[in-house]
């Protein structure tokens, strides 16, 4: 029944284990990070506060998915076609926000 | 091993068959479709709360309870009569998330949220090292490496039932919640919610891949793919968590 398979991937360079190690301690710091500027800006309630944490949300993303999920060494189309649909995501964003304004405009408490 | 081709991408011999174009198996590459359409179900949810979350007035900043304080029985009371807990106002995270397991009546603002971050942090490295080692073939480490990773997703979804548990006592659901606006819980459940299910599937999958690594299904087949798909599934899993953390906690 089994057999030995032949797997078409592409190569993990040789220091796969200290590029791992050096995402592990990128996403901690970037957490610890998190929560000093939250209290740090906890009386703060501008909307560049917000930007500024999904900012750093998708700085963590990008490590997670290029390293974590080895997409740093796939080949550049296989990226694409899993990026580039997430502009619909940014436009979906735009939109439920220009909305909300309005609705916070016309809300009656 | 047997493709090297990386530099020639000559689109015959790209695009030419008998061969993945994108040098990866179908089944990776069918991972990769399933986690971008999840990607975008977790975003309508996430952009769902944006759009409620930005309807509403921000939170007032607290300037009342110190961390490590003590929390009365009366909290919630007290916080309404303050103005921090009201109807019309988003509630602040650091006074709705402040408990802690063992650690009863101390305000500790986003203590526990933070560990859990931890645990899928670290879940997420053990699983990538799992990874590592089944490209050597090291079958040992990659046992000792899944089974840390589904202690540590274990782990998360024990966290994430004390802190169900702790909401709901204290008067969060659904349909109704003490600390603010009802969408806030209502959304805090669905979304907390529909991720922690994604644990829960993603630690199965963990263990019947774990089962398949001790009976030495991988080592026949001669590569240990399996363990790279389901790991993907569970980076995802932590990368969800990420915005999860960043739009319900600090925003």
């Amino acid at each position: 029944m089994e057999h030995i398979e032949h797997l078409e991937h592409t190569e993990s360079p040789s220091n796969m284990k200290s590029q791992i190690w050096n995402t592990f301690w990128i996403l901690l710091v970037l957490t610890v990070v998190d929560i000093a500027l939250y209290f740090a800006l906890l009386s703060n309630s501008s909307i560049y506060k917000n930007i500024l944490f999904v900012f750093l949300g998708i700085v963590k993303a990008f490590y997670i998915v290029s390293v974590f999920m080895h997409m740093k060494f796939e080949r550049k189309f296989l990226v694409w076609i899993i990026v580039a649909p997430m502009l619909f995501v940014c436009f979906l964003i735009w939109l439920a926000l220009n909305e909300a304004g309005y609705t916070f405009d016309s809300r009656l408490f | 091993m047997a493709n090297t081709a990386t530099l020639t991408t000559d689109s015959k011999q790209t695009w030419g068959g008998g061969k993945s174009p994108f040098s990866v198996s179908y089944g990776k590459l069918m991972m990769w479709i399933f986690l971008l359409s999840d990607a975008f179900t977790f975003s309508s949810l996430l952009v769902a709360y944006g759009f409620v979350r930005f309807t509403f007035t921000s939170t007032l900043p607290n300037t009342i309870v110190k961390p490590f304080a003590h929390l009365s029985h009366s909290f919630v009371e007290d916080m309404n009569k303050a103005g921090l807990f009201v109807t019309e106002r988003w509630p602040s995270p650091e006074l709705v998330f402040n408990h802690f397991p063992f650690l009863h009546g101390i305000h500790l603002p986003l203590m526990f949220v933070s560990l859990m971050t931890f645990i899928l942090i670290a879940s997420s490295v053990t699983m990538v090292l799992a990874v590592e080692a089944g490209h050597r073939m090291a079958k040992k480490e990659v046992e000792k490496y899944m089974i840390l990773t589904i202690i540590g997703g274990a782990a998360f979804l024990g966290c994430q039932a004390w802190e169900w548990t702790n909401f709901i006592t204290e008067g969060a659901s659904l349909s109704g919640n003490p600390f603010g606006p009802t969408a806030f819980a209502a959304l805090f459940f669905i979304v907390t919610g529909f991720h922690g299910t994604h644990v829960l599937s993603g630690v199965i999958l963990n263990i019947v891949i774990y089962i398949n690594v001790v009976k030495g299904t991988y080592d026949k087949r001669g590569h240990y793919e399996m363990v790279e798909k389901v790991g993907l599934y569970w980076h995802f899993v932590d990368l969800v968590w990420v915005f999860v953390f960043t739009f319900f906690y600090l925003i």
